[in-house]
């Protein structure tokens, strides 16, 4: 897998460490809405471990409209100044707009996330021509910034290996590079409760197309909701979850807090196999 | 026996598949690697059982030789004294483990197989090696409460 300059083996689990630059985040409410706040937490999930950067300049959720200039102003500068300031760090921004996509990408940035499916058609296009990562997600189809509401799948699973899998072959047909494609179901977007549930008990389906898979689950609605909890009440929900997701084999986590979702994935990933013991010697001595 | 004779204690860690990220037997694997590779390409093991015998196995691999039943270049003994040095030892403190160890430090022979066996020690195919004060010893300590020797003698 190549993430703009960064390559990762095939037994390499990623931590994106989510850094907005938005006043009305659902989970930091702004904490790093100033530029030197977000810097901060760029420093601060660095030390942690994390190999990619989510930047975002929009919340998910609707809100006050912002335009794709206002969008540029939050993230094109943010993203030169993280890039001068850490050259071999992953740089993500999550954005489903070409024109911003373009924009970042010329101040360094190495995966566009789109977290809206494909809303933008151009998008593939300007991933091609600066040669970064691009993630496919699956929404159902829906607006960018809106809640789902009554969506309903006659398999969810099905429609997000489809709907993820046509997305990667279109950026492929573009010419995005094959190991920069990655898919991701898209936990909550276009999806009730009930789907993220499934999605993340199918998580399986999705590693078995081939394309590596980003899974975002971070003190998401899904697990709030499974368990009754506010926001900031959410992160062992999350970290369960996150352990279904790495037994399957997903390669990319989004997350809020590196530190305890690492040892979640590391201590799944020597479960499975896939990573030694960091230093094994009771009962070998 | 003719050639050179090395003893390197039979500790798991050392076999691939109890690979950590971080050796933590990264001195002694060191050790033993330098003595098995001293006795050429055709080694003959002794070890006192099949997890003795795993261990001489991969050592030996992992230096390029061969284990073999005859005709050998050198000779590898596995054993290694008391596992109860301390109270994280395998087998708890035993008062009487750093004398039993120093002892076999001068000497290799008469040993007390019962105050072996009581002292969690491999000593079953000691006997018959020369003293370590005759050999070059390459490791000689007891990091996690048992006994290890690396050690290489070149006999006639």
């Amino acid at each position: 897998m190549r993430l703009g300059r960064q390559h990762f083996g095939d037994d390499e689990a990623l931590m994106m460490a989510i850094v907005n630059r938005t006043p009305d985040s659902f989970f930091d409410k702004g904490a790093t809405w100033a530029e030197d706040a977000a810097f901060a937490r760029v420093a601060e999930v660095v030390a942690q471990g994390a190999e990619i950067v989510d930047i975002g300049g929009i919340k998910a959720a609707p809100g006050v409209e912002i335009s794709p200039a206002e969008e540029k102003a939050r993230v094109v500068d943010f993203v030169a100044r993280v890039r001068a300031s850490y050259p071999g760090l992953v740089i993500s921004v999550d954005t489903w707009r070409a024109e911003v996509g373009d924009a970042v990408c010329a101040a360094g940035a190495d995966v566009l996330n789109d977290a809206w499916g494909g809303a933008d058609p151009e998008l593939v296009d300007v991933a091609a021509a600066h040669d970064v990562a691009i993630i496919c997600t699956h929404t159902g189809g829906v607006t960018p910034r809106t809640r789902p509401y009554r969506i309903e799948y006659d398999d969810v699973v099905a429609a997000a290996v489809t709907d993820t899998v046509a997305y990667a072959e279109r950026a492929l047909a573009a010419g995005v590079a094959r190991e920069s494609i990655v898919i991701d179901p898209a936990h909550d977007f276009g999806k009730n409760t009930f789907h993220s549930l499934e999605v993340t008990r199918r998580i399986g389906e999705m590693v078995a197309t081939g394309w590596p898979v980003l899974v975002s689950l971070s003190n998401k609605d899904f697990v709030g909701e499974t368990l009754g909890l506010e926001v900031g009440e959410r992160l062992v929900g999350t970290l369960a979850a996150t352990s279904v997701c790495a037994l399957a084999g997903a390669r990319i986590y989004r997350v809020h807090q590196v530190v305890e979702t690492r040892q979640t994935v590391d201590m799944v990933w020597s479960i499975a196999g896939r990573r030694p013991p960091l230093r094994a010697i009771r009962g070998i001595q | 026996m003719s050639g050179p004779v090395a003893l390197v204690p039979g500790v798991p860690a050392l076999l691939p598949s109890y690979a950590s990220l971080e050796d933590p037997v990264a001195d002694l694997r060191a050790a033993c690697l330098d003595a098995v590779g001293r006795l050429g390409a055709r080694v003959r093991v002794r070890a006192s059982g099949p997890s003795g015998l795993r261990v001489a196995a991969a050592l030996v691999a992992a230096s390029g030789g061969a284990v073999v039943d005859d005709d050998e270049t050198g000779v590898l003994v596995v054993g290694n004294g008391s596992a109860t040095r301390t109270e994280k030892a395998p087998g708890h403190l035993d008062e009487r483990a750093a004398g039993f160890d120093a002892a076999l430090r001068r000497t290799f022979t008469g040993i007390d197989t019962a105050l072996a066996a009581e002292l969690w020690a491999d000593t079953a195919c000691l006997g018959e090696l020369p003293p370590l004060g005759e050999a070059e010893v390459l490791y000689d300590d007891a990091p996690f409460g048992v006994q290890y020797w690396v050690a290489v003698w070149r006999t006639a």
